[in-house]
């Protein structure tokens, strides 16, 4: 039975994840202006759009179906799930007794499942051509990911997120040489669910070059702020994850003022690191030749392949 | 071309053609054939084609009904590697209609079907029915080049449908785009037919940017042109303003000064330039590299400062006037180029050093968009488009005009070299890619070659009259490809009739043909490479 105080430190890192989001995406946007040696808006910039999106009403297709209305809900809700598993600044989620990273791995693949219906439901052509891009990307980024949690798993001993993140925060990286191979590839497979270069161009404005967003381009409104805003949780639990697994230093294992401090401070600083990295990173690339992708999945999945050979050994 | 050679092309012409020229005309480096009847107009402009090795540059139209002669089709051709435009000149008496030259010259069908839109003719035996330029909208009796069409007429609306080209089959899609785009671009449609990723046919269909330039052109001064000319399409109105005056030039004998002519390339190889620099960096956007197109926006930016430091205007506009230019570049201004071109070359050099290292960025050019060399050949392909595929052409150095001097100072061994590495162009992004980088860096030598300026002035004198009814061919090579500006002069010191052929004009034609091997999402990509304008093609 989880204790009250259980309960509210579960719900308390949900929030955190759900509200950092936003600033994570307004890092990552600010970062990459500077790298062009553009200005760029401010990394509050996320919060303002998705509230002026609220305020906003909804343009939708007379050609589509209650699939395009529900789309974007089932989407938040299913990724604002998978937040609730996730530790943020304790090594362990209260809530992680119902679902473990198969389960995050498994909601992240419903919401995609309705956005690529979402895509199809509206009959523009664009949506259709993103959902089948997403179709194809995603069945080998699923087993991508799957493989690398589990050398995540073997090491530490099961696939609840909590378990690792303890396990992870008590122990060093060097007797595990196979997580290196893992993080690598959680990195690739990380920058293509979230659709980031080289996968996919999140800031281009054409249509038939895009993926995520070509599926999205007909919400307006609330329903675009709940697209937006279920992207960036998505990409935070993403990056959540990773620092977790393979950077599980300054976890705090009990609660207490100090240590949620500590905790708090120490994610933030991991996450903003890794965000401004994966910007870095994505001023860098061009974005890839589509029928190239499958290339850089397979260095994800040799990658893990090359870990659990390391585990054995 | 000097004189001789030309009488031998007509000597050439008249043997084989016996009694089918009627009269043989010149005027500088044109040669006019005038035909005894619209039906020998096929076989011959074949033979021009094919054995006099003469590319289609043009065909203009001109309506001299109220002169007695009817409607009068003049093609045009430029012969490879001379400076020597053939005139195939064909009057159609009181017919409302023309045997079409597509079977012998497969580039005339965009000419004959705009011809038909215009005029109202009948291009008899162009198997392509379908509207050009006016769309299904406009009414069917309506002509505006015609003179008895008003300027200001209102022509009215109907309904009709355009029928694109059915592609039909199992899991074939199609993806209408535009005319209404995404970006800040001119408006176009593209319709996709594809199956899956891979495109089986693409449709372009143009021309919604119609401005009707070439009838207001009929009610305008010829000084006012040169405005109208520069706003044809906005990055390039020096190429345009440039082929515009220099027609004109042509046909009332102006001697334009040393300097004035100096002046006017170191403007036209800047326009070049930074449109050159402007087109790289938007390959670099569409390649998803926003990092190496933002370096790019700002070398564009630095150069358009420069364009309005020299003449006041960011994009050139305002720098040609008939029989010479407006602004003139002192000893300040010429310190200024040689510090910021110094400058501007080292960093551009930097950039696209970047640019060619970045292999994910390389792999997208590589293979994106092949333009296949007969296509190219076939249709009048110029420019950038047209050497990427190998095909060595550049109005600059084949009919050398304003202070452009290139084949002069090329040594055998240079042309040699140039010859090879024009035959192992791929005709693919990425030769499209390499030869901007060296086109911009040719411009700021182009430049840096000029600035020795002499004293004389800044305009040669121009006649108070202009004598009716005479006409010249004026051109020049904007960073798109050659422009042609053909221009008549009517009573009154009037112009009669302007007829404009942009690069855009002919190269829109290729891209059907070039990304059939390629994927959707490359299409962006392949069509900056190409960098065609909608407004300098839809006029």
């Amino acid at each position: 039975m989880l204790s009250i105080s259980d309960v509210v430190i579960g719900i308390l890192q949900a929030a955190v994840i759900m509200a950092l989001s936003p600033l994570v995406t307004g890092i990552m946007r600010k970062t990459k202006a500077r790298t062009q040696k553009r200005a760029g808006a401010g990394v509050l910039q996320p919060y303002y759009d998705i509230a002026k999106l609220l305020r906003k009403d909804e343009v939708v297709s007379d050609q589509s179906s209650w699939i395009f209305r529900v789309s974007p809900w089932i989407n938040f809700v299913a990724i604002g799930t998978a937040a609730f598993f996730i530790p943020v600044f304790l090594a362990y989620s209260p809530f992680g007794l119902a679902g473990d990273l198969l389960l995050v791995i498994g909601l992240f693949a419903l919401a995609r499942f309705f956005t690529m219906l979402a895509g199809l439901d509206v009959s523009s052509s664009f949506g259709g051509l993103g959902s089948s891009r997403e179709m194809m990307l995603s069945s080998l980024l699923e087993p991508a990911a799957f493989l690398a949690v589990f050398v995540v798993a073997v090491t530490y001993g099961g696939t609840n997120i909590s378990t690792i993140t303890e396990a992870a925060s008590g122990s060093a990286l060097l007797p595990h040489p196979q997580l290196i191979f893992a993080a690598i590839a959680m990195f690739v497979v990380m920058l293509g669910e979230t659709g980031r270069l080289p996968f996919d161009n999140p800031a281009t404005h054409l249509e038939l070059t895009m993926v995520h967003e070509a599926m999205a381009l007909e919400y307006s409104g609330k329903s675009l702020a709940l697209v937006e805003w279920s992207q960036s949780i998505k990409q935070l639990i993403l990056f959540a994850l990773i620092v977790d697994m393979f950077v599980p230093w300054a976890i705090p294992q009990y609660p207490g003022p100090m240590a949620v401090g500590l905790g708090l401070s120490a994610f933030v600083v991991k996450v903003a690191v890794l965000a401004a990295g994966v910007a870095f990173l994505e001023s860098s690339v061009a974005k890839w030749r589509l029928f190239r992708l499958p290339d850089l999945v397979s260095v994800a999945i040799a990658s893990s392949m090359i870990g659990l050979v390391f585990y054995y050994l | 071309m000097n004189r001789q050679g030309l009488e031998g092309y007509a000597g050439g012409m008249e043997a084989r053609f016996p009694g089918r020229i009627r009269r043989v005309g010149y005027n500088h480096n044109e040669i006019h054939f005038h035909l005894e009847d619209p039906r020998d107009a096929p076989g011959i402009c074949g033979h021009v084609h094919a054995s006099m090795k003469a590319r289609l540059a043009t065909v203009v139209c001109t309506d001299e009904r109220r002169h007695g002669n009817g409607f009068v089709i003049r093609y045009v051709f430029e012969k490879e590697g001379e400076d020597a435009f053939i005139f195939i000149i064909v009057p159609l008496g009181h017919g409302n209609s023309f045997p079409s030259i597509i079977l012998h010259v497969p580039g005339a069908s965009l000419y004959e079907r705009e011809i038909r839109d215009m005029f109202g003719l009948v291009p008899a035996g162009n198997p392509d029915t379908r509207p050009l330029v006016l769309h299904e909208h406009w009414p069917g009796d309506a002509y505006p080049l015609r003179k008895d069409f008003r300027l200001g007429t209102k022509a009215g609306r109907r309904e009709g449908v355009y029928p694109f080209l059915r592609v039909e089959g199992d899991g074939i899609c199609e993806i209408p785009v535009g005319p209404v785009h995404a970006g800040i671009i001119e408006p176009g449609h593209f319709r996709f037919s594809v199956l899956g990723e891979n495109i089986i046919n693409l449709e372009t269909r143009l021309f919604y940017a119609h401005k009707g330039i070439e009838k207001l052109a009929e009610s305008m001064a010829p000084e006012e042109i040169v405005r109208l000319a520069e706003r044809i399409s906005g990055d390039e109105s020096v190429a345009n303003s440039t082929a515009y005056c220099q027609a004109v030039e042509k046909i009332l004998e102006i001697r334009v000064p040393e300097r004035a002519k100096k002046i006017r390339t170191v403007f036209a190889e800047l326009e070049r330039a930074y449109n050159h620099v402007g087109t790289l960096g938007g390959m670099a956007t569409d390649a998803g590299f926003a990092f190496g197109a933002a370096r790019m926006g700002i070398l564009k930016e630095r150069l358009m400062s420069l364009n309005e430091a020299l003449c006041g205007s960011r994009i050139l506009f305002g720098v040609n006037r008939i029989g010479g230019v407006v602004p003139d570049i002192g000893q300040e201004n010429k310190e200024l180029i040689l510090g910021r071109i110094g400058v501007i070359l080292r960093d551009f050099d930097k950039v696209a050093g970047l640019l060619g290292s970045k292999s994910s960025f390389m792999d997208r050019l590589k293979d994106a968009g092949r333009i296949p060399k007969k296509a190219a050949r076939d249709l009048g392909i110029v420019g950038v488009a047209a050497r990427c595929a190998g095909i060595d052409l550049d109005t600059r150095r084949d009919h050398p005009y304003a202070g452009y001097n290139i084949r002069n100072g090329r040594t055998p061994q240079e042309v040699v070299r140039d010859q090879i590495e024009m035959e192992k162009r791929a005709g693919d992004a990425m030769a499209r890619y390499e030869i901007r980088i060296n086109e911009v860096r040719d411009s700021f030598g182009i430049i840096l070659g000029l600035l020795d300026l002499d004293g004389d002035g800044l305009c040669g004198e121009v006649p108070e009259r202009m004598e009716p009814y005479q006409s010249a061919l004026g051109y020049a090579e904007s960073h798109r490809g050659q422009t042609l500006h053909w221009v008549m002069t009517g009573e009154d010191n009037s112009i009669f009739r302007y007829k404009v052929r942009t690069a855009s004009f002919c190269n829109w034609q290729i891209m059907g043909h070039c990304v059939s091997s390629d994927i959707v999402p490359d299409f962006p990509l392949v069509n900056k490479s190409l960098d065609l304008s909608y407004s300098g093609n839809d006029l």
